[in-house]
């Protein structure tokens, strides 16, 4: 925790009298003061000749506390919160939109989960293609498994429409494209780096526009936490968890949708289950289970886990070539 | 607190609307990946399945059972990856990481030498400097461009892993890296599979941060296991589940009766499908039986590169 003297350039008025009164009372940090009981501080003060600038000082850290976490909001404020801010992003593919009432939510963190070549990186390329094109927002992905794929992109955007190409459509296209960011990321480290300058950048910039970021995804979120998980600490446990929270912490502060896909393991009896644990399961909003005919072009979609829909609800639906 | 947010302004400005640094739009990578061609596999309907051949900055996992043709087809690799650009190829260097001993160096001097063959071929075809040709390549040059790294236990083969980022950096011309196959030394004996898993998957990634960094092939070779699935026996790739996420794309090679085939089983941007291929002393061609006259694979390769400018 801070000590007092560190923030004596930013706040004046924590000058060295009233550090000096609180190292009197065994306080050197905030975390001390935070401890202190604080009525019985401000009656000390009371009897300090600068009693009015050493309370003050007591307001002035407290305040700085306060300012550290998030502002208290009641029902009526979450409520218009949710209607103006977090509106539902269509994946633009129908019985996924169908089965989700519209599509992913903004500021919630929505999982898919699968064996492999169910569909998982399709639905994040068809997602990615439908939000830089409908909603003119822009798209981060993040690839571990170099599958983010620009043809397919471009497949996906000129799929509902006129197959001849002039010049008004190659800049429409252009213009689509350069919504989508895509950045390789090859370990759980190099990720919090890129979330944290994600975080940075969101919050210093001014919102607004055909900039704004709507869409986050993070392809594979379980290949960068497999080599981590496990073994004899659980340091790669702690930093699972704190992916999770910073990636719903990013959906919900800057109204993003968060889309991350996860892969199957076998479980007991030979019944695949979802990798990452049971840790993981309680961490994002919405978990879709994905599974696609072998060979086939159908593949089912249901419902694992969603804050208002039963469990197990499922749709089929295409992905078109 | 402030030192943190310091340095972030010290990463630079943030290139475009909030994104992230160091990231590219999806247009720019549309038009890198044009610059990037593909290595052929000498089978022209393998090639086409493919899209080309085996792409650049991606991770390939070529399964199948014993016998079908996976060393074949990674020797044909390194050999097709040192083809010279004028006639349609890389003109790189191989990286052959053998953890079996399966690689065989007559194989691939005979394979060598009917590259060579068909190349001079269709230099005729085209009228290039056929002396000039002649002197460059010799198949002693083609298995000197071959790096060759034998590994005799998982501890080396994720020592060589962990190197192969320098040893890279070293030699820029090196374009393929193929392990074969990457499966062998972590079936037997190895008794903490959560261990087994975590190195897996570590490795995995590693090879794709290769793949892109160097924009190389990476080719991984499999083997095949049973596995009791939906009430029966059935063959798939070894190393399990959580292996079969950590590649790009994934081909298996399998029997249909007499004949070999290869499926893609996994990919982000090629439909599904199979195509037959066989193996025969000169390398992997196409299967006798589809084609109506016997085109080699380089000669096809050249006409439609160089076609196509």
């Amino acid at each position: 925790m801070a000590p007092l003297k560190s923030l004596e350039q930013e706040y004046p008025i924590l000058d060295s009298n009233f550090q000096s009164f609180c190292a009197s009372h065994d306080i050197f940090s905030v975390e001390d003061l935070l401890l202190h009981d604080l009525y019985v501080l401000a009656a000390f003060a009371e009897q300090e000749s600068s009693s009015e600038r050493l309370k003050q000082g007591i307001a002035q850290v407290l305040s700085i506390i306060d300012g550290q976490h998030q502002p208290w909001l009641n029902g009526i404020e979450l409520l218009e919160d949710a209607q103006r801010n977090k509106h539902v992003l269509s994946t633009g593919c129908e019985g996924i939109d169908l089965l989700l009432h519209g599509g992913l939510r903004v500021g919630q963190l929505t999982e898919l989960v699968g064996p492999s070549s169910s569909g998982k990186t399709q639905v994040c390329l068809l997602a990615a293609s439908n939000v830089a094109k409908k909603h003119i927002g822009s798209v981060v992905y993040l690839d571990t498994g170099n599958s983010f794929s620009p043809q397919r992109v471009t497949q996906f955007i000129c799929q509902h429409s006129d197959p001849a190409i002039d010049q008004a459509k190659h800049r429409t296209l252009q213009k689509v494209m350069n919504n989508i960011s895509c950045k390789s990321v090859f370990d759980i480290f190099t990720m919090f780096d890129v979330l944290h300058q994600l975080e940075f950048n969101l919050r210093s910039q001014m919102q607004g526009g055909d900039c704004k970021v709507q869409l986050l995804i993070v392809d594979s979120v379980s290949s960068m936490v497999t080599p981590i998980l496990g073994g004899s600490g659980s340091q790669g446990h702690a930093l699972m968890i704190s992916a999770g929270y910073l990636l719903k912490k990013l959906a919900h502060e800057h109204n993003i949708a968060v889309l991350v896909t996860n892969h199957t393991v076998g479980g007991d009896g030979g019944i695949s289950k979802p990798a990452l644990g049971e840790s993981w399961k309680s961490i994002p909003h919405v978990r879709l289970l994905l599974s696609c005919d072998h060979g086939g072009s159908i593949c089912n979609v249901s419902i694992l886990k969603h804050p208002s829909m039963a469990v197990g609800k499922a749709a089929r639906f295409m992905i078109h070539n | 607190m402030r030192v943190a947010s310091h340095s972030h302004r010290l990463d630079g400005s943030a290139g475009g609307c909030g994104t992230v640094n160091g990231a590219q739009t999806a247009w720019d990578l549309l038009h890198e990946e044009a610059m990037f061609p593909r290595i052929t596999t000498s089978c022209e309907d393998l090639d086409n399945i493919l899209g080309g051949g085996i792409n650049c900055k991606e991770v390939t996992e070529i399964g199948g059972v014993p016998g079908i043709g996976k060393t074949q087809l990674g020797i044909q690799l390194a050999i097709n990856v040192q083809i010279p650009v004028d006639y349609g190829g890389l003109g790189g260097k191989a990286i052959y990481i053998d953890t079996e001993g399966s690689f065989m160096v007559e194989r691939a001097l005979q394979i060598a030498e009917a590259c060579i063959e068909d190349m001079s071929e269709c230099g005729g075809l085209l009228r290039k400097d056929f002396q000039a040709f002649q002197l460059k390549m010799h198949p002693n040059n083609i298995l000197e461009n071959i790096f060759y790294f034998r590994v005799c236990s998982y501890t080396e083969q994720i020592a060589l892993i962990n190197y192969l980022d320098k040893f890279i950096s070293e030699h820029k011309d090196v374009k393929i890296v193929i392990v074969d196959s990457v499966t062998f030394h972590f079936r037997q004996d190895f008794d903490d599979l959560a261990l087994r898993t975590r190195l897996l998957s570590g490795m995995a990634l590693k090879l794709m941060k290769l793949a892109k960094d160097f924009s190389l092939v990476v080719v991984l070779l499999n083997q095949v296991t049973t596995k009791y699935i939906d009430g029966s026996f059935q063959l798939t790739l070894a190393l399990g589940d959580s292996w079969s996420h950590s590649c790009t794309n994934r081909v298996i090679l399998y029997w249909n009766g007499n004949e070999r085939y290869a499926y893609i089983d996994k990919s982000p941007s090629l439909r599904s499908a199979s195509a037959p291929y066989s193996v025969t002393s000169k390398g992997i061609r196409n299967s006798a039986s589809n084609c109506k006259r016997i085109k080699s694979g380089v000669v096809h390769l050249v006409i439609s590169r160089v076609g196509h400018g």
